[in-house]
């Protein structure tokens, strides 16, 4: 009933966009309540499909709903364009257009100064939500990768929003232009190889239909290393758009932005759709256990390493876009653990580790559930106190605590979810994925791969705590900074309700693995992860808290804490003499980003700029010396062949003449020779 | 009666008359006037083949004919008209500039 209307979800920001970029002019808003209203429907449209997708028939009998109308073909390839609809698309439709409406309703407040240039900001906006939308809708790769496309433009425009006319002057918007230009290039990389990679999988396939895809039947008669190469270089996609190793940098210069474009990359859109797609073709990548290796060791790297360099960061938006790097390694490690586990099951037919390999895929997915919450209210959060205080550097602030009581509050939440404390939602997901990952390690002759990964994870878990807190302290703790001084206050209405609300989330999210979150994502009949049924809330609770490595990981968030609050908050203990007073090669190597952004740079000036002079050199000399070549011939003859217009009638006519007489001879010639006449 | 060949030749040498005359001749009037004469040439053929052969049409087509050269000739003097008052001359090798 409501599921044929699945097409709305990304239609309506979509037409909002065309609304608010064409024609709105001179509200009070620019176009926000039209954004807003757009969310506001997406979600409404979005969770009467998910209500009736799960307690319909076809959620327990074959696990999705399909429907397409042709496209377009090419030679025998046909192309649909249509809606998939199954438990994951339900999950991530629920929370991305819940975390947008939040985040546009945040924005009127937010983005109230910017007069009339909020058009703008709503249009892109709208747009990026149809994008998220419909990616995530898409019943196939083409469609789902014009909508990834569509996300990258929406990231690069927001992110360069300021950099016509930055509030902190010149300098930060010339910033936020190279951050733009850098987000757009990096991610640029992965779609290329995502690209290449529906190549592969379009000649193996012959089409790009989820359904014919994740045929386990059609699967089995596919070439293998057909199979590896093309999820490999999916998964290269999935690497630019979720900033993992080694293209993770673009995401902490992407803080250029407004701090709502920033949460709305980071929790509902954009760095989701990499775990997405990783998720999403699932069935296609546990054909390989060495896709899943890599997928989880990716990960790993990506977990520690940006983790490492959060731990020294003072940009309050930095060290949250660490941390959902961080956050997002451990997504595809607990999807490269599952994924590795449910390969190895199929391999050896052992069903006990197809489940286990199913509980991977679960916690990889519910710990995207959960960041988007907690991540979402971290963002705005620190919006509201950049908002109050003009400043983003932690340094100038502190003591917050008393003039921004809900702003302080909430982030305390959201700080202690992402922390892991007991009890909130960060904490049942990031142990599901470490108890996933710790139980790869135990199978397969590759799986010591994962035991590193593990131990990977465990230190994050205690790094994030730490610089999470660190933040804290350094923003609302401790005695009052430069710019506490004279900030605003409070944030208005608009800004706090949000806020409450996503920190509510940010609390009881996790409470959803209780209650059936197992059955909720589910791929399909022939490819069951999940077992459909759900556990139970006892079942749960006994798998979290009879694992003693939970308790651990416990300890060690706790620790974490504990150490953040003697050195930012309680002063007791000198961080400086960890990195005497910053100059031990660690904390410069941290401080420098572990020298990406160099070597990055590095590499785009001897090999970019070279191959991009050669190929500049041999445009101007070959290709343009073609063309003038064969223009200056056809021109030199013209000037040779013009000689032969005298402009006199008389020599005309002789010509004329004498090729008639020349025809003539020849008929006649012809004639005597060939007989005839 | 008078054997064809005779009209054709004069028609030939009327043709050859007018083309010999274009060629040469240096004045634009001498020049339309010889084009005037190569025209009759074609229209004597007609006449003669129509008369010939008994098909009126042949004779019908030259009224038409003689029509639009009569035209034609007005046409050709009057823009020799002109290009004597812009050029003060009809001499075709001075009338050269409209080449390139």
């Amino acid at each position: 009933m409501f599921i044929e209307y699945t097409w709305l979800i990304p239609a309506i920001p979509l037409v909002m966009f065309v609304l608010i970029g064409l024609f709105s002019r001179g509200e009070k808003n620019y176009g926000g309540a039209f954004a807003v209203l757009g969310a506001l429907a997406t979600l409404v449209i979005s969770a009467l499909v998910a209500y009736e997708f799960l307690t319909g028939d076809a959620y327990t009998t074959v696990g999705y709903v399909t429907e397409s109308v042709k496209w377009f073909s090419i030679g025998g390839f046909e192309i649909t364009l249509g809606y998939y609809v199954d438990g994951l698309t339900c999950l991530m439709l629920i929370f991305s257009t819940l975390i947008s409406l939040l985040i546009f309703i945040y924005s009127l407040g937010y983005m109230d100064d910017q007069g009339k240039r909020k058009k703008r900001y709503y249009a892109e906006i709208s747009l990026f939500l149809a994008g998220m939308t419909g990616l995530v809708i898409s019943n196939n790769y083409l469609m789902m990768f014009v909508f990834w496309e569509v996300m990258g433009l929406c990231s690069y425009l927001l992110i360069g929003f300021w950099s016509f006319k930055h509030p902190e002057g010149d300098e930060a918007s010339d910033k936020a232009a190279s951050a733009a230009k850098k987000a757009f290039i990096v991610t640029r990389l992965g779609d290329a190889s995502l690209m290449a990679g529906l190549f592969v999988l379009l000649y193996a396939f012959n089409t790009l239909d989820f359904v014919t895809l994740f045929d386990a039947s059609i699967i089995e008669t596919i070439d293998k290393n057909l199979l590896v190469i093309g999820t490999l270089l999916l998964f290269g996609g999935a690497i630019g758009k979720s900033a993992q190793f080694p293209l993770q940098d673009w995401l902490p210069d992407a803080m250029a932005g407004p701090t709502t474009v920033s949460a709305l990359i980071h929790a509902a859109t954009m760095v989701k759709a990499g775990v997405y797609l990783v998720a999403r073709s699932f069935p296609l990548f546990t054909q390989s256990m060495e896709v899943m290796l890599v997928v989880g060791l990716i990960g790993g790297i990506t977990a520690i390493l940006a983790a490492s360099m959060a731990l020294v960061n003072d940009n309050i938006k930095q060290v949250l876009a660490f941390s959902t790097i961080s956050q997002l390694g451990y997504m595809f490690m607990a999807l490269g653990a599952g994924g590795y586990m449910f390969a190895l099951g199929i391999a050896e037919n052992d069903t006990a580790l197809v489940a286990l390999g199913a509980l991977g895929y679960t916690a990889g997915v519910f710990h995207m559930f959960n960041h988007a919450f907690f991540k979402a209210q971290l963002f705005l959060g620190s919006g509201s106190v950049i908002h109050s205080t003009g400043t983003e550097d932690m340094r100038e602030m502190g003591g917050l605590r008393h003039k921004m009581k809900s702003t302080s509050t909430t982030m305390l939440i959201g700080s202690l979810s992402i922390a892991g404390f007991p009890f909130f939602s960060g904490f049942w997901s990031k142990d599901l994925v470490l108890a996933s990952v710790l139980d790869a390690g135990a199978y397969g002759p590759e799986g010591y791969v994962f035991a590193i990964v593990w131990i990977m994870g465990i230190i994050t878990v205690f790094m994030t705590a730490f610089y999470m807190f660190r933040m804290w302290y350094m923003t609302f703790g401790g005695p009052e900074g430069p710019k506490t001084e004279t900030c605003h206050g409070e944030s208005p209405k608009s800004m706090t309700i949000p806020l409450w609300v996503l920190a509510i989330f940010a609390f009881a999210s996790g409470f959803l693995l209780l209650f059936g979150l197992d059955g909720m994502i589910t791929i399909d009949s022939n490819f069951l992860v999940g077992t459909l049924a759900g556990e139970g809330a006892i079942y749960w609770l006994e798998h979290m808290f009879l694992n003693p490595y939970t308790y651990l990981s416990i300890v060690l968030a706790l620790g974490g804490i504990y150490i953040a609050y003697l050195m930012y908050g309680k002063f007791a203990a000198n961080p400086g003499r960890f990195n005497r007073e910053g100059t031990s090669w660690l904390y410069n190597a941290l401080e420098k980003r572990w020298w990406f952004p160099q070597f990055y740079n590095w590499l785009s000036w001897t090999f970019g700029y070279g191959v991009g002079k050669a190929v500049n050199s041999f445009d101007k000399h070959v290709v343009d010396g073609a063309v003038n070549g064969v223009a200056s011939v056809i021109v030199g003859s013209g000037e040779v062949g013009k000689r032969a217009q005298t402009g006199n009638v008389g020599n005309y006519t002789s010509v004329i003449m004498i090729g008639m007489a020349v025809i003539g001879a020849t008929i006649l010639l012809l004639a005597h020779f060939l007989g005839g006449m | 009666m008078i054997p064809i060949e005779f009209f054709l030749m004069f028609a030939a040498i009327l043709f050859v008359i007018g083309i010999y005359g274009i060629m040469t001749k240096n004045n634009a009037i001498v020049v339309l006037m010889c084009i005037e004469m190569v025209l009759n040439a074609a229209n004597m053929n007609l006449v003669t083949f129509a008369a010939y052969n008994g098909a009126i049409m042949g004779q019908v087509f030259v009224l038409f004919t003689v029509a639009v050269a009569a035209c034609e000739v007005a046409v050709g003097i009057a823009i020799m008209l002109n290009v004597y008052k812009v050029k003060k001359t009809t001499v075709i090798d001075d009338l050269t500039e409209l080449r390139w």
